[in-house]
Formats: structure tokens, C-alpha cells, sequence
């Protein structure tokens, strides 16, 4: 270990039970009961959905209303997360503490204290923030002139004035102030009055800003909401309840992530995996870069070491910020393997889910960077960890997790329609690894993220685009008993001149296969020019012009198999290859089964062939 | 007239007769039978004929509520399907949104990738390819491939094929042609296409209804001629109409073209039943709140016009679906709903369900799980003799050893963990009612809950307490209300049409020629089935949005020649409701008028109020006292005594105080301390709560 370990631990960490620390009007010590509980941790999460419902519904860009790249949730007044909606996406409801918890220390800092009428503007990823692009629109709730916590949105917005245009893609920031503009704890209502030079140097320094300003409106309101259905909570049942109620939820959720760690042999697994960071450097710090997570289990604690991976690059932002990324990574896929919603139900998300996991990351290096290094390009690298926690994982539980997970890809597209930009931005999707008895999951979004894509017909209908093809990726996919997941191929046509940058990873590695299983297949991603020319792209390009009829050809990465392929059912291998997934001479290659004419199984063929690569 | 109903539900079959110059109302219940449900079907409408004494050819009008479509998609049991699509989108069907169902689960399923209704190797792409927006061609289609596809699909066995071609709804010719050419290759194909389905942009769920609607298509076009040949050999000559997800029926022409239309056929039934019982007794601002033994549905009802579902928020097991619905919220809440502790020491209700079988502890059918009915028993407000109408004894010891075991695990009483557990699914209920209420901008505090089903009327009081709602309506026989909600429906069809226009830049003369062209489309539709144009009313709407939204608002259109004025009226209209669903409006954002949208109604005759019984006193009609469970105002829970009154023997308008439990034959009605109930006229029985806790 390099310098001295960072850890996240949030604030608290104690298990009692029902505290209530008893102060202010109609409040008690009384501990509360399981059904209060209940009954009020449901009002929490109505709560936070109504919030999401409504944000999500009156925003303007595609990256918040289709994508659904953002957050609601309600939290106390230290910033421990209560409730979250269940529509949005982990990387923007699980940072969502950090987000206060940061403006509490730097407002603490300035001696400015929070007022009824407040609404607050936060984005430093130095302070909780997930990275610069994603703003929270923080809002008091005081119940009675008491401060009860706080309701917020977080969301993705197309531009804060980076660079260039767009907020994805700006891969070549060379530091924070770079990234645009940073907003550290900044009210834009202060005491229920409008702060306007605040608005009037958004609506300057920000491109599109009709759409991010009105994106910006939409989480205050749908903020706003939240603070106002979390006071008459309050008012309902009494402060005192609802906050012994908060926590002994935070309570159960912990005792819940407790007994799933317990439940894990004591022992500790360690894995590597590595992002491309940049493949066309010529700076070798730059590219081709370890993330190494050691996961450690004793009893019902565990700890999630992130010692080995490589050290921040101080002028390229792929550093992932320890808190509100790398934290929402490594917790996104515990509670993925240990608290499977598909085997453990619905699981209430709050702060206390958290608590015993500790993570540690030395400090300087991708997974803890020290201020100014830039940041906002982190997504791509905070997934591929997530997946290198669950290759940790996988050593432990085998048959809780997949196999190796295909990243993604962001594209910026823009341009100018008179004095205007258009900003438009498509996350492609990668997919998932071999599962224990299922196949991968095809060309979906992958771990702490979970966006959706834009519908064709929406796209072409409004921004000078057209989608040119979009369908899986026809024979390439990790081989194994339960097959990787399959790719898909993109390609996005420019009708107008304009500009495009990428943001992406996982065009230099195979998704990892595992217990026998082949590695999946990495991205690519070519420039096919109107002329006929094209050029392969690495993962991170800078802001391109691009030209009318030029198109971005995006073929999504393929997930790992799990398993030896050679103990596929052949009749399933007959299916993949009934339905295009692999070709005739795949399966006979990667699984040993021999189709005949007229497609029918060779059962006889197969039997030999594979008796002889066993052998 | 004569009208018969028939709902087929999961366990039973209800007929209703009604006769609207009589007001008789005449019930009959039969057991479903799930492989042919036309099978109980007949044997409902002779069994209900033969008892009154009614000549089954003098029935007027027959109207039908199923579930084979919906049981198809929620089984995955349809026809093998195919798939005729533009080629380069082979895989909108497989890859979706791209967005997985579950945030955090790696060993989740995907429907659509892991129970397509159109395999891969089925689904074919053909060169064609419309532009937006005005359906400029970039290629043209190629009619040979069509027929090529359309061969092999045929010589695979396929026998229904789904159309599906980008920019459909900006023009409907390159799949009315390619469904053409398919339908000379493979006469007996079922054929259908996306535009006749559902021309609304997002092509991934306009293509998952089609496919859904091929893939159910040749069940739901069997079925219905078999219905037509039962009701022949029964003797019934009138005709047969069909419940659909709009709130309206469909003929028989129209429910085999577009089964998709019904899957939601029984709960809006229900929503309808709802809304007659409420208007019946003078209510217009209703939520209908039908509780079963497995899932409750909740609808809403202002002024007479129920709340409709936007298209993105319809889902059918998993699978989106983009055709209108009225907007009926389900939640897992029901009677069967299981309680459990959760490693965590968590207290939750449902949503798992231990079903009807075993079912509850207390059917003593072998459950050995908690659940809301068990809770009910130990509660004492369930009578153990005239549950379901004395069909079914209730074993209260087992009922108290499951609860007893539950609230060990809490390390509560007994009373408290089964108070507990209602407590927790009438939060349940009510934070549903919230999301379509509170969080829409209505205030249920207005409203009227209108409890039916099995369990509806036992939980329905507490959770109107919940929301502050300040009555609750239950209606004379309220495990039929789905069957009678039938006979008070209207032929309804919907029509759409994506618009993409901006209110700075409006072209009226485009706007009133769509809608013209809807609905004259409409008319010719109700012309097919016989019903003169004249005799059509059109309620034209708008779905609304700021330019950039993802998201629409319904908003009303004035019927005739829409002007500047009417459109300012109707994009003020939209900056209003804005402000009333989401708290917010942004007055200086242009507005999209997405899609335009005409209903068409054809009124038929609907049943007036019926006779329902009535008996002489409260003392006639009271059967015993028991012992109950409440928690008072303070917090405490408190044994009392509750008055049992059989529901045939309350006599109209008088009043009489909770805590009292009301027992008929298909529910039981609680009436806890602090409210009142009184039946009216109407038959129904008004509940008013006094104070909210």
C-alpha cells in the first residue's frame, strides 16, 4: 500500500436497534414497532418513486426521460440515505447521500447554514458528486422549523460547459476545470428567493441550455415534492416515530447484508481485470491499466481493498471518484451476488444496506484520485470494476454470479441548427456473462448502469440522425455451457454535418469466461465515412467533426461463458445455431456438436467428437 | 331488453341475467373450466335460463369478460409466430430498451429474451425502409422477399405472422402490402400488422404488441368461434359482444383482429361495475378497489370517465403493451397474500400468495403460511360459519398456530402481529391508491372507494381511513360486480394516430385532416359491425407534451374545426394539467402534440338499479355478537364487540354504528369502531369514517 488507505465507511456504523435520539417537539424514545416500521419505510419509498415518476416525466432530454439517468431520494439530516426511487438508475440514487453529506461538510466549511426555502446546487465529485455532468438539486425539509432531512434529485445533464460539447465524450479534460462548470454546494433559491445571476451564468456557459435549464427546473420541482410529502409524513405520525422508524429500516437493511455476508465462507479472493484506458498513447501510463479488488469476508463483515490498481492519470479523466462511483461500483454488484432481487425479493435500499461493507482504496491512485485530477469520463472504468468485484466474487459463490460483463459505450452526437446545439447522447449496450444454469443476458446495459436506449423512430423524428442498422452481433459470443451474452452492432447515421466524441471501454480486453468457459469478445467501434473510407477507433475520442452521411458503427462487446462448452446441451447449441446466434461451424468448433443436413442434430457425431476433446 | 353478462374468471364462472324493464337482476355461478372456459360457459347460461325460467332466444344482447388472451401471455402458451420486419432491425424485439427488469440481480430474466413471442429464426427481414416525417421512401419494398419469407415461415409451421415495419404509423402501405402478399402465400395464417395494431411511434413496444397480438391471435380467433357454436346449441341468438381493456366491448369481428385489446377484459369489468354501483347511488368521483385472493386492482372513475393508462406504462407480464387501457393499478395484495420475516427481521405482507391452493392456513387445505385471511380470522372478522356463504368452514386453530408462529418471530402478541399484518397490506393498498391519487394532483379525499371482490369489502375502511377518503360504497353482491360491470358497457373503439407537431409551428389544416381521417376510419370500423354513424358519438384527445418530453399528457380536443382559438384553448389546457399532475409548468416551452386520439362510443342499453333485498330491523337482521380486534385512536389494540348482520336482511337507511361485520354469501363487509354504515336505496351499503387516524 502506497499512502494511507482512504475508506467510505459512512459516517455511523453502528447495529442497535430503534434509536431514537429523542429531542424536539412530539418525539420519543419509544423504540418502534415492526409494523411502524413497515408501514412507514413503504411511505418512504412512495415517496422517492413519486419523485423519479415526476422527474422523469417532465424532463427534456433523452438522457434523463429515456435513458433515465437519474436519481431521486429522501435522506436525514447527517445525509444517510432513507429511501430511493425505484425508477432510476444505482450510479444516481446510490450516491445520493454522498451528494449531502458532502454539501453538509463544505456549507459547515463557510458557516452558511441550511434555511427553509433552500434549494441547493451540488456537483463536486470531490465531494460526493458522481462526476461533474450529474447534478443534485438538493432540498430541505423542515418540519416544524426543525431540519428533518433532505429530498433530492440527481440526474445527467447534456452539458454543463466542458470543453466541447456534450457531457460524454470530453476524454481529453486535462483537469477538473476543465470538465465545466463546478458547482460546490451553490444555492439557486436561497430562503425561497430565486438567486437569478446564478441562473443567468447557466444559461451563459451552458450549450442547449433551454433543455438542461428546464432538465434543471424539473428536479427542483420533483425535489420540492419529496420535501413536502416527507414533512406531512412527519406531521402524520410525529417526528419521533418516523425517525425511529428511519432507523430501524437502516437497521433491518444491515441485518439483512450482514446474514448474506455470514452466510459466505470466511476468506479472502482477489482479481484483476484491466480497462484500455488510452489504446492510441503513446504514454504507456495511459493505457492498459489494472483494476485489482481484494475481497475479504470475516463473519458478517466484509472488506473490498482496491490495493494494485493502477495510479490516477492526472490529465485524462477516467479517474473514478472514491465516493459517489467506485463506492456505488463496489456495492452495486455485492448487493447484486448476495441480495439477488430475482431469488431475495424486493430489498429495501437505504444506508444501513451498506454498512458493513468498508472499502479501501489508497489514496492517488484511479479508484481514490487526488483533486484536480479530472474525473468525468469515469463511468466506463467504475463498470469494469464492478466486474472485477464480481470475478473476486465469483471465487466465493460461483453459482451467484456471471461470467465476465461486455462494458459500454457513450456517444455524444452534436451539431448546430442556426445559433443552436442539439446534443443527443446513446449509451450503447454491452452484456452479460454466463450465469450459473442461464445464459448471459444479450445486449443490455450492464451493472451500476441501467439506462434504456432511444427509440429509432424517436431519434429520426427530431434530431437530424437516422439509425442505419440495430440487431445483435451475429456469431460471436463466449463459448460455454451456458453461453455469454450476445452483442449488439449500432450504426448512426449523420443526415447533417456535425460532431460526435466517445466515451467507452472494452475494446482491448475479453469479458472473462469462467469454470471452463470461453472469453467473450471486446467492442469495436469504425467511422465509415460518406466516401467509403473508414477507420477503427479506440475507446476515448475526443470530439470529431463529423460530416453528413458519415456514420458510427458501434458492434457491442460479448459476455463470457461459464462452464465447459463441451457439456452444452446440444440441443440448445442446435437452437443458437437455428436462430442465427452461432454458425453451424461455431458449434461443431466450440461445442463439439454436429449438425447434418436439413439441420438436424448429428447425435452420434457429436457424441465422438466431444469423447475425443475430452480426452 | 335482456341482457346476460358472463365473466370466466380463474376459479369461477359468473352469469348475470338482467332484465330493463323488470330491473331484475339474477346471478348464477358455475366452476370455470380452464381447458375449454366455453364449456362452463354454456353450462352457466343453460343453468342460469333453465332456474328463472328465461327463454334463452329472447336474450337481447350477450356480453363476455375473458381471460384466454391474457392466460396466453401470462402462460406463454400461444401459436408459433412469426415475424416479417424491415431489414437491419431484426432484433427490436430481442434487445428491447436495452434496460434490465431488475437494478440489482444477476440471476433475473429477461421476458422478451428469454420467452419471445417470436423466435429468431422466425422472424425475417425483407429490404424497405420509410423515413420521417413524411414517409419519404429510402427503399423500396421488395415484394419477392416478402413472399419468400411468407413460403418459409409457412413450411416451418408458423401460423401467425406479425408485420413490423419502422415508420408504419408515418405511412401504413409498405405493411399493408407485405401482409397482402403474405396472406396470398399462407391463406390460413393469422395476419396482422403494426400499424392496424397500434400506429403510435416506439417501435420496440408497438412491435411486442404485434407480436403479442399474432401470438395469441389464432387461440383468441378459435375460442371465439367456439363461443358463437356453444351459444348456438344453447339456444342464445343474440349477439355476442366482448370486454376489452378500454372499458367498451368489441364485436367478435373486431376481438379476432386485435385480441390484444383484451387483456385486460376482467378488471375492466370491474372498473365499470365499480362506477355503475357508485353512480347508482349518486357518487361521480369513485376508486374502485377490487380485492381478490391474490392481487387487488384499482381503478379511478371522475365524473363518469375512468383514468386512462399512458401507453408507457402498460405492462402484461413483463411485456410491454401499446394499445388503450384503462388504467387499473394491481398490486399483490389479497386475502392468500403470505406474512413473513425476512432474514433481516423485516415484517412483510405479499406480494408472495399462498393462492386458493393450499391458500390459507384457515381453508385447512394444508397452508401452513401466514396470511391475510388468517390474520382476519384471529382478528374475529371472519365468521367461521358464513364464510363464502357457508361453502367453505374456516379452521380458526390453524389460523391462530400459523399467526401465533409469525409473531414469535417478531417477538410480538398474538393480536398485534395479526393486526400487524393488515395493517401492513392495507399500507400497501393505500400507497397504490396514492400513486394514482396523491401523486397525480387528485385529491382521494373527494372520492368515494367502491370495495368488491372477496376481500375488498373487509379491507376496504381502513384503507380509505389511510387516505383520508370519507366513504366507502359496497355494493349489493360485490363477488359478481365484474359480471355486472358487463352489462353496463357501450361499444368502444380506440384510434390513433402519431402527430409530431409543435404549437409554434402548427399546421391546423394537417391536424383537422388527421383527425377527420381517424375518424372516418372509426366510423367505417362501426359501419363493419353494423352500427350506423349517426348513432356514433367521438371523444377526440391529444397526447401533449413540452417539446423535448419523453412523456405525453392526455389532453381533451374540442370535436369540429379546430382554429387558433381551440388550439390555444387546448395548449392551455395542457400547461394547466401539467401543473396539476407534476407540481410544476414551464409556461415559456413550446408544446408537441404527439399522437391525436379519437374514441369512438356506440351506445347500447345499459341496466338500470335493481331490486336488491331488503329486510324489515336491524334486529332481523343481526345473527350473533363476537369478540374483535381493533387498534383505537390512542394506538392500543382493544378487544370489543362487534355486532354480525346478514346483508339480505338490512333494512334501507337505517343506521347502524361499527364495529360490525356484515356476512353474505360472496364477501364480508367490516364496519370498525368510529364509522357508520347505512344501506341505501340503491341496495349498496354506505360506509361513513369519521375520523381518520
Amino acid at each position: 500500500m502506497s499512502d494511507s488507505p482512504t475508506t467510505s465507511g459512512r459516517g455511523e456504523g453502528g447495529n442497535g436497534t430503534g434509536r431514537g435520539n429523542g429531542h424536539g417537539a412530539g418525539r420519543s424514545n419509544r423504540p418502534v414497532d415492526p409494523v411502524t416500521v413497515s408501514v412507514i419505510q413503504g411511505a418512504l419509498e412512495n415517496i422517492a418513486t413519486e419523485m423519479g415518476h415526476k422527474l422523469m416525466r417532465m424532463s427534456y432530454s433523452s438522457i434523463i426521460r429515456e435513458s433515465e439517468d437519474f436519481g431521486a431520494g429522501l435522506v436525514d439530516p447527517n445525509g444517510q440515505g432513507l429511501a430511493e426511487s425505484a425508477q432510476s438508475t444505482p450510479l444516481q440514487s446510490g450516491p445520493i447521500p454522498g451528494y449531502v453529506q458532502g454539501m453538509l461538510r463544505q456549507l459547515a466549511e463557510r458557516a452558511d447554514p441550511v434555511r427553509p426555502g433552500d434549494v441547493i446546487m451540488h456537483n463536486d465529485a470531490y465531494a460526493g458528486a458522481s462526476h461533474g455532468p450529474d447534478v443534485a438539486f438538493i432540498v430541505p425539509a423542515f418540519h416544524r422549523e426543525r431540519l428533518v432531512g433532505f429530498a433530492v434529485t440527481t440526474a445527467h445533464h447534456l452539458d454543463i460547459g466542458a470543453l466541447t460539447p456534450g457531457s460524454c465524450g470530453i476524454v481529453d479534460a486535462i483537469d477538473a476545470y476543465a470538465e465545466g462548470l463546478q458547482f460546490k454546494s451553490i444555492k439557486v433559491y436561497e430562503a425561497g428567493r430565486k438567486i437569478e445571476p446564478v441562473w443567468q451564468i447557466l444559461r451563459d456557459n451552458i450549450r442547449a441550455s433551454d433543455l438542461v435549464v428546464g432538465d434543471m427546473e424539473a428536479q427542483i420541482a420533483a425535489s420540492r415534492i419529496g420535501a413536502e410529502r416527507f414533512v406531512a409524513l412527519h406531521e402524520r405520525y410525529g417526528s419521533g416515530t418516523v425517525e425511529s422508524a428511519g432507523e430501524a429500516a437502516k437497521d433491518h437493511a444491515e441485518r439483512l447484508m450482514r446474514s448474506a455476508i455470514a452466510a459466505l465462507p470466511d476468506g479472502r479472493w482477489q482479481a484483476t481485470t484491466y480497462i484500455d484506458g488510452y489504446l492510441d498513447s503513446d504514454d504507456p501510463t495511459r493505457r492498459n491499466l489494472p483494476l485489482v479488488a481484494t475481497v475479504t469476508v470475516e463473519g458478517d463483515a466484509m472488506t473490498v481493498d482496491l490495493t494494485g490498481t493502477a495510479n490516477q492519470v492526472p490529465d485524462r479523466p477516467i479517474n473514478m471518484p472514491l465516493v459517489g462511483t467506485v463506492d456505488i461500483a463496489v456495492w452495486l454488484t455485492v448487493r447484486s451476488v448476495l441480495l439477488d432481487t430475482a431469488v431475495h425479493g424486493h430489498i429495501p435500499v437505504n444506508s444501513g444496506l451498506v454498512r458493513p461493507i468498508r472499502i479501501v482504496a489508497p489514496r492517488g491512485c484511479l479508484a481514490n484520485p487526488v483533486f484536480p485530477a479530472p474525473t468525468i469520463a469515469r463511468f466506463c472504468p467504475g463498470n469494469q470494476l464492478a466486474d472485477t468485484v464480481m470475478k473476486a466474487l465469483a471465487q466465493a459463490v460461483p453459482e451467484q454470479v456471471s461470467a465476465g460483463i461486455g462494458n459500454l459505450n457513450v456517444i455524444a452526437f452534436s451539431g448546430l441548427r442556426g445559433e443552436t446545439h442539439w446534443v443527443h447522447m446513446e449509451i450503447f449496450e454491452g452484456s452479460y456473462g454466463g450465469r450459473y444454469g442461464m445464459d448471459g443476458m444479450d445486449a443490455v446495459d450492464t451493472l451500476y448502469a441501467n439506462t434504456r436506449n432511444n427509440p429509432i423512430e424517436d431519434i429520426e423524428s427530431h434530431l437530424p440522425l437516422r439509425v442505419r442498422r440495430y440487431e445483435l452481433r451475429e456469431d460471436v459470443c463466449g463459448a460455454g455451457r451456458w453461453r455469454g451474452g450476445l452483442g449488439s452492432v449500432r450504426e448512426f447515421e449523420y443526415l447533417d454535418d456535425g460532431g460526435g466524441s466517445v466515451e467507452g471501454e472494452g475494446h482491448g480486453y475479453r469479458p472473462w469466461g469462467f469454470r471452463g468457459g470461453g472469453d467473450g469478445r471486446p467492442a469495436s467501434l469504425v467511422l465509415a465515412r460518406a466516401d467509403g473510407s473508414s477507420a477503427g477507433l479506440p475507446s476515448k475520442v475526443p470530439h470529431t467533426v463529423v460530416a453528413a452521411g458519415d456514420a458510427f458503427v458501434c458492434e457491442g462487446p460479448a459476455g463470457g461463458g461459464y462452464g465447459d462448452p463441451l457439456e452444452r446441451d446440444p440441443a440448445q447449441v442446435l437452437d443458437d445455431v437455428l436462430d442465427g446466434y452461432i454458425s453451424a461451424k461455431t458449434a461443431e468448433r466450440d461445442y463439439g456438436v454436429v449438425i447434418g443436413p436439413a439441420n438436424r442434430l448429428d447425435t452420434a457425431a457429436t457424441a465422438a467428437n466431444r469423447t475425443s476433446r475430452r480426452r | 331488453m335482456k341482457f346476460i353478462g358472463v365473466d370466466i374468471g380463474g376459479t369461477f364462472t359468473d352469469v348475470v341475467f338482467a332484465d330493463t324493464e323488470s330491473s331484475d337482476i339474477r346471478i348464477h355461478k358455475v366452476p370455470t373450466t380452464p381447458d375449454d372456459p366455453s364449456l362452463g360457459m354454456l353450462d352457466a347460461v343453460r343453468g342460469l335460463c333453465e332456474r328463472e325460467a328465461i327463454a334463452p332466444a329472447e336474450v337481447d344482447h350477450l356480453f363476455h369478460g375473458t381471460t384466454i388472451a391474457t392466460n396466453a401471455v401470462l402462460t406463454h402458451d400461444g401459436a408459433r409466430a412469426g415475424m416479417v420486419t424491415s431489414e437491419g432491425y431484426r432484433d427490436i424485439l430481442h434487445i428491447g430498451r436495452h434496460q434490465r427488469p431488475q437494478h440489482y440481480s444477476i440471476r433475473q430474466e429477461i421476458p422478451w429474451q428469454d420467452r419471445p413471442f417470436v423466435r429468431r429464426r422466425h422472424r425475417l427481414t425483407v429490404p424497405e425502409r420509410i423515413t420521417p416525417p413524411a414517409g419519404e421512401v429510402l427503399v423500396p419494398l421488395d415484394e419477392e422477399a416478402v413472399r419468400r419469407a411468407a413460403r418459409r415461415l409457412r413450411d416451418d409451421g408458423v401460423e401467425a405472422i406479425a408485420v413490423c415495419f419502422l415508420f408504419s404509423w408515418v405511412d401504413p402501405s409498405h405493411e399493408e402490402r407485405a401482409a397482402a402478399i403474405v396472406r396470398e402465400e399462407h391463406p390460413s395464417c393469422f395476419v396482422t400488422t403494426s400499424a392496424s395494431v397500434s400506429p403510435q411511434f416506439r417501435e420496440f413496444e408497438r412491435f411486442t404488441t404485434t407480436a403479442m397480438n399474432a401470438f395469441i391471435g389464432p387461440k383468441m380467433r378459435d375460442y371465439m368461434g367456439r363461443i358463437g357454436a356453444r351459444m348456438d346449441e344453447a339456444g342464445v341468438a343474440a349477439e355476442l359482444h366482448v370486454m376489452s381493456s378500454n372499458g367498451g366491448v368489441a364485436t367478435v369481428r373486431t376481438v379476432s383482429e386485435r385480441p390484444v385489446s383484451t387483456l385486460l377484459s376482467g378488471p375492466a369489468a370491474g372498473v365499470l361495475g365499480g362506477r355503475w354501483t357508485g353512480e347508482l347511488s349518486g357518487r361521480r368521483k369513485l376508486i374502485t378497489f377490487d380485492m381478490g385472493g391474490t392481487s387487488a386492482d384499482i381503478g379511478i372513475v371522475d365524473e363518469g370517465r375512468f383514468a386512462e393508462a399512458t401507453a408507457r406504462d402498460t405492462w402484461i407480464a413483463g411485456y410491454p403493451v401499446l394499445v388503450s387501457m384503462i388504467d387499473i393499478h394491481t398490486i399483490g395484495a389479497g386475502g392468500g397474500s403470505i406474512a413473513r420475516v425476512d432474514p433481516g427481521g423485516g415484517f412483510r405482507v405479499g406480494p408472495e400468495s399462498a393462492g386458493a391452493v393450499p391458500g390459507p392456513a384457515a381453508y385447512g387445505r394444508g397452508g401452513t403460511e401466514p396470511t391475510v385471511t388468517d390474520a382476519n380470522v384471529v382478528l374475529g372478522r371472519l365468521d367461521r360459519d358464513y364464510f363464502l356463504g357457508g361453502e367453505m368452514a374456516l379452521d380458526e386453530g390453524a389460523a391462530r398456530s400459523v399467526v401465533a408462529r409469525l409473531a414469535g418471530a417478531l417477538e410480538l402478541d398474538e393480536r398485534e402481529a395479526a393486526e400487524g399484518v393488515v395493517a401492513i397490506v392495507n399500507a400497501n393498498m393505500a400507497n397504490a391508491i396514492s400513486s394514482r391519487t396523491v401523486q397525480k394532483g387528485v385529491d382521494p379525499r373527494d372520492f368515494s372507494l367502491v370495495a368488491f371482490g372477496g376481500a375488498g369489502p373487509l379491507h376496504a375502511v381502513e384503507v380509505a381511513a389511510r387516505l383520508g377518503i370519507p366513504e366507502v360504497i359496497v355494493p349489493p353482491f360485490p363477488g359478481i360486480t365484474s359480471a355486472v360491470g358487463l352489462l353496463t358497457t357501450e361499444l368502444r373503439y380506440d384510434a390513433v394516430k402519431t402527430e409530431f407537431q409543435v404549437s409554434s409551428d402548427l399546421d391546423l389544416a394537417r391536424l383537422n385532416s388527421d383527425l377527420a381521417a381517424v375518424e372516418s376510419g372509426l366510423a367505417s370500423q362501426f359501419r363493419d359491425d353494423g352500427v350506423d354513424r349517426a348513432e356514433v358519438g367521438f371523444e377526440r384527445s391529444g397526447d401533449l407534451r413540452y417539446v423535448g418530453q419523453g412523456y405525453e399528457l392526455r389532453v381533451p380536443f374540442p370535436a369540429g374545426d379546430i382554429g387558433t382559438a381551440e388550439a390555444g384553448e387546448l395548449f392551455r389546457r395542457f400547461h394547466e394539467q401539467h401543473r396539476a399532475e407534476y407540481g410544476h409548468e414551464f409556461e415559456e416551452s413550446p408544446i408537441e402534440i404527439v399522437n391525436v386520439r379519437v374514441v369512438g362510443v356506440g351506445h347500447t342499453p345499459t341496466i338500470g338499479a335493481p331490486r336488491a333485498p331488503r329486510g324489515e330491523s336491524l334486529a332481523a337482521a343481526r345473527v350473533r355478537s363476537g369478540r374483535g380486534v381493533f387498534r383505537t385512536a390512542g394506538g392500543a389494540l382493544a378487544d370489543v364487540e362487534m355486532t354480525f348482520y346478514l346483508r339480505d336482511r338490512l333494512p334501507v337507511g337505517e343506521l347502524f354504528s361499527g364495529p360490525a361485520v356484515v356476512l353474505q354469501r360472496d364477501s364480508t363487509t367490516v364496519v370498525p369502531p368510529g364509522s357508520t354504515a347505512r344501506p341505501d336505496e340503491a341496495g349498496n351499503l354506505i360506509i361513513s369514517i369519521e375520523d381518520s387516524p
